[in-house]
């Protein structure tokens, strides 16, 4: 099989792997070597569904001895298979890096043979990348889960980022739906992870010279819509990730059913509004102060489809509302709907040589569409409408844009993330 | 009333002397423009300013003093705009710097701040993009060279990036629109004047390998029922496809 074949194979097997992100790591040029990571991430390109292209994402192989039931590379599909060998993947990658097609390597795989052989393999790869060819660029590995620590944690030396994806939200859809597989198995590697990540840091704290270990974080995957699990589910599990795991990011990735199972729900599409909400509210999580408890509870496990999070959440406490722009804290201000963490700074610089009035927000660039209604400007309220549940919002979700407020990728988003889909790009 | 035109090389040091001049000479000026861009006009009165490099450091070390770093860079990148009448708002923008110092950019209020603003993000921000799109070809000779056009003059804001990235290799980046390329020897950059595109008939097959291989990775990512060509296009505009491996 010649390359182009198993690339197009082994890229289009990864393609379903949302997460994009390249950025978070500073990884300078050596003396005689190639490349170096942009700390805020560079998109080189933009596929046909619109989503960024950073790295080479592709898979090492396709062939598993597995069978998940969500999975399209399951071992009972019939299927074309592939499998790379660590030259092709370092050749690839070096030589699309030289040419500016990409910031780095993402790779993954299948379970050929073994969890231990296929991680020896990535190894291999990653490792040939950084010592015989002082690959610089940005590495985004996935470890296998089962294989053996020593493996993965010498891979980690390597690698700028490591996940280990979850996919499903709880013990019992695992059973399910990808019965080899075991929760400890994924969260016990990512907990060693963890740890390394942590002493690492410590490490460099206290001396000079320490070899990198996953500088970027490491991250994991989620499957929205394959299990039962409810929204506020899903954000509990991922605020323990974050607060317990130190994890970087969480990724949602809408349910696409490949196979035909009776076990998983028949759907005609992906439900990409659920993830949407989902990565809005991860967003406040991580950008707002916002805990998954103030957004959901067991009363209203999911979001609500005609409405954000964040502007859920405030007419659930009008009560806090309206704030005056020229005294609201920083904290206070991030909870304004349809006010970003860009506006607020604004907002809090701008107070220093004077007082904002109604027509200054505007000129900050500050969509007041929706943050009309919570807000007043010198002690004048703008909204139009009396300060009502039900009149705001039904104001809010005809005037919706799905949208939220435009953060242009390029004017030095605060999260310095390059998100891979537009939608990302607003926490409102 | 005659309108002064101020005509200027189009230099930045050229631009910086003409501002000098304004503050020293009584008829301050209604426009300042480059000279090859001057159209005669009616009650035009031209004053002609000839670059001089003690006149621009004056004032570029008094930006730097008295406003600051950020301004510096500001007008700066607002210059490599090259949109209509920037030399105006610069020399407004630092009129008003030198009045009321450092705190000029806290007046997020104020338009003429705006605008500059606006500008520098628009410039900085294409620069960042094609900082991800250009692309490289390797053609005869061991070169690897990258063809472009952007709306703004960012080539020279481009360059330091590759030559920290691409360190052992030979690079061309060239800007055909202004006919300008900065040539990387795998020490340090130069900018020079280039008119020929370089690459036609010059690929090598390595690279029409990798090429071919850029373009099934492109195409087997997309997935198919996620389509959405206007957010492609709002990322990556149909007038920077022309130099796309995969879009060409
Ligand atoms: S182990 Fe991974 S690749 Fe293999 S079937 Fe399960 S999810 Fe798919």
């Amino acid at each position: 099989m010649d390359l182009l074949d198993k690339l197009n194979i082994l890229s289009a097997a990864a393609k379903y792997d949302v997460s994009c992100s390249s950025s978070g790591s500073k990884r300078r040029n050596t003396p005689g070597g190639i490349g170096n990571a942009a700390v805020s991430g560079i998109c080189h390109s933009w596929s046909d569904d619109g989503r960024c292209i950073s790295l080479l994402k592709i898979l090492f192989t396709n062939y598993c001895i597995y069978d998940c039931e969500y999975c399209v590379n399951r071992s009972s599909n019939d299927l074309p298979r592939a499998a790379f060998t660590p030259d092709e993947v370092v050749n690839l990658t070096v030589n699309f890096y030289r040419r500016n097609y990409i910031e780095g390597l993402f790779l993954s795989s299948a379970v050929i043979k073994s969890p231990d052989y296929t991680m020896e393999l990535l190894l291999q790869t990653v490792r040939k990348l950084r010592e015989e060819f002082k690959f610089n660029g940005y590495i985004h590995l996935k470890a296998i889960p089962g294989a053996d620590y020593s493996l993965i944690l010498a891979a980690g030396r390597y690698a700028d980022r490591m996940s280990v994806n979850i996919e499903l939200p709880s013990q019992k859809s695992l059973k399910l739906l990808a019965p080899q597989k075991e929760m400890n198995a994924i969260i016990e590697p990512m907990r060693e992870i963890g740890t390394m990540i942590k002493n690492n840091k410590e490490e460099k704290n206290s001396k000079k010279k320490v070899l990198k270990f996953v500088p970027a974080g490491q991250s994991t995957q989620l499957i929205v819509g394959a299990s039962p699990e409810s929204d506020f589910h899903i954000l509990k599990l991922s605020e323990g990730l974050y607060n317990k795991l130190s994890m970087k990011r969480v990724y949602y990735s809408a349910y696409v059913p490949v196979n035909n199972t009776p076990t998983l729900p028949a759907i005609k599409n992906p439900p990409l509004l659920r993830e949407h909400r989902l990565y809005q509210a991860d967003w406040l999580l991580r950008f707002y102060g916002f805990n998954a408890e103030e957004l959901l509870d067991n009363k209203n496990p999911n979001f609500d489809a005609d409405l954000d999070p964040k502007a859920n959440w405030a007419l659930n406490h009008l009560e806090v509302f309206p704030l005056e722009i020229n005294t609201a804290s920083y904290q206070q201000l991030l909870r304004i709907p349809g006010l970003g963490v860009k506006s607020a700074r604004r907002i809090m610089s701008a107070r220093k040589t004077g007082s904002i009035d109604y027509d200054d927000l505007k000129n900050f660039g500050t969509v007041l569409k929706r943050a009309r209604y919570f807000i007043t400007c010198k002690g004048k309220y703008y909204g139009g409408i009396p300060i009502r549940e039900d009149l705001i919002k039904s104001r809010l979700i005809n005037g919706k844009s799905e949208t939220g407020e435009q953060l242009s990728l390029f004017q030095e988003p605060v999260g310095k993330e390059t998100r891979s889909l537009a939608f990302l790009e607003s926490g409102e | 009333m005659p309108l002064y035109y101020y005509l200027y090389d189009g230099s930045f040091p050229g631009l910086m002397t003409a501002i000098y001049q304004a503050y020293y000479y009584e008829h301050k000026p209604n426009y300042i423009i480059s000279s090859n861009k001057y159209q005669p006009a009616l009650f035009a009165e031209k004053v002609i300013i000839k670059t001089d490099m003690k006149k621009f450091d004056r004032v570029y070390q008094a930006v730097k003093k008295k406003i600051s770093n950020r301004s510096l860079q500001k007008i700066y990148y607002a210059y490599l705009s090259e949109l209509d009448d920037i030399e105006m708002k610069i020399y407004r923008y630092l009129r008003m710097g030198f009045t009321i110092g450092k705190k000029i950019d806290g007046h997020l209020s104020n338009k003429l701040v705006l605008k500059l603003n606006k500008i520098y993000n628009k410039v900085s921000g294409e620069r960042h993009r094609l900082l991800g799109l250009l692309r490289f070809r390797k053609i005869a000779g061991d070169i690897y060279y990258a063809p472009f056009e952007p709306d703004h003059n960012v080539i020279t804001l481009m360059a330091p990036h590759f030559a920290k990235r691409l360190v052992d290799q030979n690079w061309i980046i060239h800007d055909l629109k202004r006919e300008k390329a900065v040539i990387y020897n795998q020490q340090e950059w130069v900018l020079t004047d280039l008119k020929k595109r370089l690459d036609q008939g010059r690929l090598t097959a390595e690279e029409i390998e990798y090429q071919e291989l850029w373009r099934g990775f492109f195409d087997s990512v997309a997935i198919e029922n996620r389509k959405n060509s206007r957010l492609q296009r709002q990322f990556m505009p149909e007038r920077y496809w022309k130099y796309l491996i995969e879009k060409s």
